[in-house]
């Protein structure tokens, strides 16, 4: 019960923000969180269960342009499309991650940057489904009950998602699955040997986190109502990485402090050094992980334990 | 006396008021992509706004270009552009990746403010959204293939090859330049697209090789890809005349692509001997030292046209100016002899359809202007 | 036949640039299991080298050659003092090292792309336009000779292999890893800037230059296996040969070409996972 009035607690405090900040604020804030939201599930695949995937943000692109294609184009209902949506994710992230869980290392991450670049040729290449480079606009998140959500409201929205996704991954965490994940990431071997099916577990995890950067990608679609490849492109997988990297891999408060503060750097440090931002921003995640390589989190307990 | 000094005192007020500048937004890339582009684009905005303010500024008041650096990522661009609105910018000017311009747009329509490229060029910016708060000035690719093939128009063309790369602007530039042949019944005998990154295009160049075209159309805008197009070329020792888009009009190739490009034709929005141009070259080199070339022109002449329909409007109301932008008959450094950007009949793409120039390399230097316009 | 002749060098020059990058990904983790990405931004500087020194400098071409081996084995050995060395001798977990390199590959370009105008600069060929291709190809196989010799043949070589079977047991016998460590970076280094270098007169030397560079060695690795010095080699020409067949030959539209590959790539994985050529 207890649980419940804080998590009841955090949306109210989360989503009240939004009623309080500027327009410009508030989309920055929009995109924060669902950057936060991205690094949640991808910190689960690659933080706790140890697999190397440059493919999130492709399924992020699956998402929000599925859900606009569907809806606008072939005049689906609503809840209809995000299933197909939902399922479209779920279709090709076991495509990729059954062939994967047979084999070790890297080359998941190889399978997964492949299906990335793929991803965004498709895109480029689809003609009027996809929109072509120019990707897809001029059109609104559908009414419910004649009033349409906007603005904070919208902000509320993601709020709920971010939530939900953590609610999600939370739970998975504390469960059998979790400490599954977390077996096959430190020792394949010895996790086989302890009866975890190692490549259903491996398969299980990309599949749920795949989708769950799917769901996010719907909520994106409609946060300036227009989808365009370069969002989806590779770019921004690396960043994504060096958010859960940074932050502190393993760990949900890591990802929310990695995402929060590598998605914001450019904002802030744009106007004090100009273009030299982004060098900094190599310099920092360099600094980040030779002095502290369980993240930004590793370097709170640290700090904790000896004051 | 009393009253006297209440005037005095209310011409202060009013003075000051009028002190205040006007704020134009500049949303530009310095990291990304399109840094090569946006940065000499943004320059030449620079420089205009300060010769703005060195002749007195626009309705009495000085302008602050408030300039942000999106690094070609539309989701930041377009929080950007809710930045620049919230800090007071009454106007937007767009010199990033045209996804991000467009993603800019989705902001500027619900804000109802004023925004402008100066630089893209890819015709479906003004068709995708019904945003009647956004012009675009660069010339559209659909202008640019009907005025090389206004130029080819005595080779009689019945049968040519089509090459461009897999960036953005790459792929627009290539559908519209494809959707101008098929309207002039020419025949693609071969299509071909250099990806990104490529070490080589000897493949493409030998399927088109095959193919046997009377001309090759060039699409691509990645520099270095464009120069890999002009080696297999040069060392299949090919004849057939190469027709590019505006991307060759920039300096670089002269001495990236040295040896390979003597005889290539291309569409510039720049004639050298143009007066307005001459004038613009000589004081942008004596004011900053360096010279300009055609990427600052577009920048200049696109703050030039803001302030001077601000001036029309004669305020910084948002609804003015836009009611004054689309009414814009501006004479500027770039297009053709004459040319004006105008946006008729409540069109919002402004290059005027005859204002582009067909232009020839003579060794590596960029040489006369061969052809004018649509004609 | 003409054509396929043609692009037959063609192919096996691109093959052997992948295959040089693919070399420096194999030599660093063959002895530390460490995956450097940054590779590709090292073969920019090697080809921002040869811009400096070849074209802006007008040195005589081996000079210039020798003068960015050097500087690149520099940039190497510099590479694993700063974001290497210090996390191995924490006992930092394999992956930090992985991720400091990651962090460097933005340090790399961003540090260019601030020093150098954003257009791309052109590096001059070694001997003409006509021959560079078989200029890339004797550079390639002089490189891949030495470094199968080396270690084939050298008492160095084998202790390099000796790090690479057990780093413990070597470490027993008195192999010093810290300097086998080093030795591997500035060569990998090495092999990565001579990349950018011969790559460098075709594609200019521009600041995005790096990573398409990057994911192709890192694919050529992944085809040839990371057991064996040739397996690099083969993995890079194949690579070469699938895209440049593919796009002269293959019935698709052409911005579908570049996606074969990929896909040709999944499907090697599926039936080869351990690549063409097994450690032996």
């Amino acid at each position: 019960m207890s649980s419940l009035l804080r998590w009841l607690g955090a949306a109210l405090l989360l989503a009240g923000a939004a009623f309080l900040l500027s327009d410009y604020h508030n989309d920055v804030y929009r995109k924060l969180l669902l950057w936060v939201t991205l690094a949640l599930s991808y910190n689960f695949l690659f933080g706790i269960c140890g697999q190397i995937a440059f493919s999130h943000f492709a399924f992020y692109g699956i998402g929000a342009y599925s859900v606009v294609i569907f809806l606008f184009q072939f005049h689906l209902p609503f809840p209809l499309a995000i299933l197909l949506g939902i399922a479209l994710c779920i279709l090709f992230a076991l495509a990729v991650a059954i062939p994967s869980a047979r084999l070790e290392g890297f080359y998941l991450a190889l399978a997964t940057l492949a299906l990335a670049q793929l991803f965004i040729v498709v895109l480029n290449e689809g003609g009027a489904v996809t929109g072509g480079p120019g990707g897809l606009a001029n059109y609104k998140l559908p009414e419910f009950l004649g009033t349409r959500i906007r603005g904070p409201w919208y902000t509320a929205v993601i709020v709920l998602l971010l939530l939900g996704t953590l609610a999600v991954l939370w739970r998975l965490d504390r469960s059998w699955f979790g400490r599954a994940c977390r077996a096959v990431r430190d020792n394949p071997e010895v996790a086989a040997a302890m009866g975890v099916d190692v490549a259903r577990t491996k398969v299980t995890a990309f599949t749920l986190t795949s989708a769950l950067a799917g769901i996010a990608g719907m909520v994106y679609a409609f946060v300036d109502n227009t989808v365009n490849p370069p969002i989806f492109g590779l770019d921004n997988a690396f960043l994504l990485l060096f958010m859960v990297i940074v932050g502190g891999a393993g760990r949900h408060a890591g990802a929310i402090i990695g995402a929060a503060l590598l998605f914001l750097v450019p904002f802030v440090l744009s106007p004090l050094i100009g273009h030299h931002h982004v060098l900094v921003f190599g310099v920092l995640v360099v600094a980040a992980i030779l002095l502290q390589p369980r993240g930004l989190v590793g370097l709170y307990d640290a700090i904790r334990r000896h004051p | 006396m009393k009253n006297l000094l209440a005037v005095a005192a209310a011409l202060l007020a009013a003075s000051t008021f009028a002190q205040e500048p006007i704020k134009i937004g500049v949303i530009t890339d310095r990291v990304g992509v399109s840094k090569p582009y946006s940065e000499p684009c943004t320059e030449g905005t620079v420089f205009g706004a300060a010769e703005i303010n060195r002749r007195g500024g626009v309705l009495g008041r000085k302008i602050e270009l408030l300039i942000e650096d999106d690094q070609s990522r539309p989701d930041i661009s377009a929080a950007l552009a809710r930045k620049l609105i919230d800090q007071g910018a009454v106007f937007i000017l767009s010199m990033s990746l045209t996804p991000a311009t467009q993603q800019q747009q989705t902001v500027t329509m619900e804000a109802k403010t004023p925004q402008m490229t100066p630089m893209n060029s890819g015709d479906t910016l003004t068709t995708q959204l019904p945003n009647p708060y956004f012009w675009q000035t660069g010339p559209l690719g659909s202008i640019q293939i009907a005025t090389l093939l206004a130029h080819a128009r005595a080779q009689n063309l019945k049968r040519v090859a089509l090459i461009s790369d897999n960036s953005d602007l790459g792929q627009l530039l290539a559908r519209f330049f494809r959707a101008g042949l098929e309207k002039a019944g020419i025949q693609i005998a071969a299509e071909e697209v250099v990806p990104r990154g490529a070490t080589t295009a000897e493949p493409q160049m030998q399927k088109i090789r095959a193919a046997n075209p009377d001309a090759m159309f060039m699409a691509g805008v990645l520099t270095a890809e464009n120069v890999l197009i002009f080696k297999a070329y040069r060392q299949f020792g090919l004849k057939f005349p190469i027709h590019s888009s505006y991307n060759l009009s920039v300096p670089v190739y002269m001495s990236v692509a040295k040896g390979l490009i003597d005889g290539v034709t291309f569409v510039d929005a720049y004639d050298p001997d143009k007066p307005e141009v001459k004038q613009f070259v000589a004081e942008y080199t004596k004011a900053t030292g360096k010279a300009p070339f055609n990427m600052h022109g577009y920048g200049y002449d696109g703050i030039m046209m803001v302030a001077e329909a601000i001036r029309r409007a004669g305020s910084t109301d948002k609804e003015k100016i836009r009611e004054a932008m689309q009414q814009t008959s501006y004479a500027g450094v770039m297009g053709a002899k004459g040319m004006k950007y105008r946006f008729p009949e409540g069109k919002r793409a402004g290059f005027d359809p005859d204002g582009m120039v067909v232009r020839v390399y003579e060794g590596d230097r960029q040489g006369r202007v061969v052809h004018v316009g649509q004609k | 036949m003409q054509d396929f002749l043609e692009l037959t060098v063609s192919a096996a020059a691109s093959g052997c640039i992948y295959g040089l990058i693919a070399l420096a990904y194999l030599l660093m983790i063959r002895p530390t299991g460490i995956i450097n990405f940054a590779v590709g931004e090292w073969a920019m500087v090697g080809a921002f080298g040869g811009y400096l020194l070849l074209s802006k400098f007008e040195w005589p071409y081996p000079l210039g050659m020798a003068a960015v081996l050097v500087f690149m084995l520099v940039i190497g050995w510099l590479t694993e003092r700063i974001a290497v060395r210090p996390l191995v001798e924490r006992g930092a977990p394999l992956l930090a090292p992985i991720l400091a390199l990651l962090g460097m590959l933005v340090v790399f370009r961003e540090a260019i792309s601030v020093s150098f105008a954003p257009d791309p600069h052109p590096v001059p060929y070694a001997l003409g336009i006509q021959r560079q291709s078989f200029f890339i190809i004797a550079v390639t196989s002089v490189v891949f000779i030495g470094v199968w010799l080396f270690f084939e043949r050298t008492i160095a070589g084998k202790s390099f292999e000796a790090v690479a079977i057990h780093r413990r047991a070597a470490a027993l016998m008195g192999i010093n890893l810290s300097r086998v460590t080093a030795l591997s970076f500035a060569a990998g280094a090495g092999a990565a800037g001579l990349a950018g270098l011969l790559v460098s007169p075709n594609v200019s030397a521009h600041y995005l230059m790096g990573v398409p560079l990057a994911i192709q060695g890192f694919t050529a690795l992944v085809i040839g296996g990371v057991g064996r010095v040739e397996g690099a080699l083969l993995g890079g020409l194949l690579l070469a040969f699938a895209e440049q067949l593919t796009v002269r030959y293959a019935p698709i539209p052409a911005g579908y070409a570049q996606g074969v590959p990929l896909l040709l790539l999944m499907l090697f994985l599926l039936l080869r996972p351990t690549g063409l050529l097994r450690a032996k």
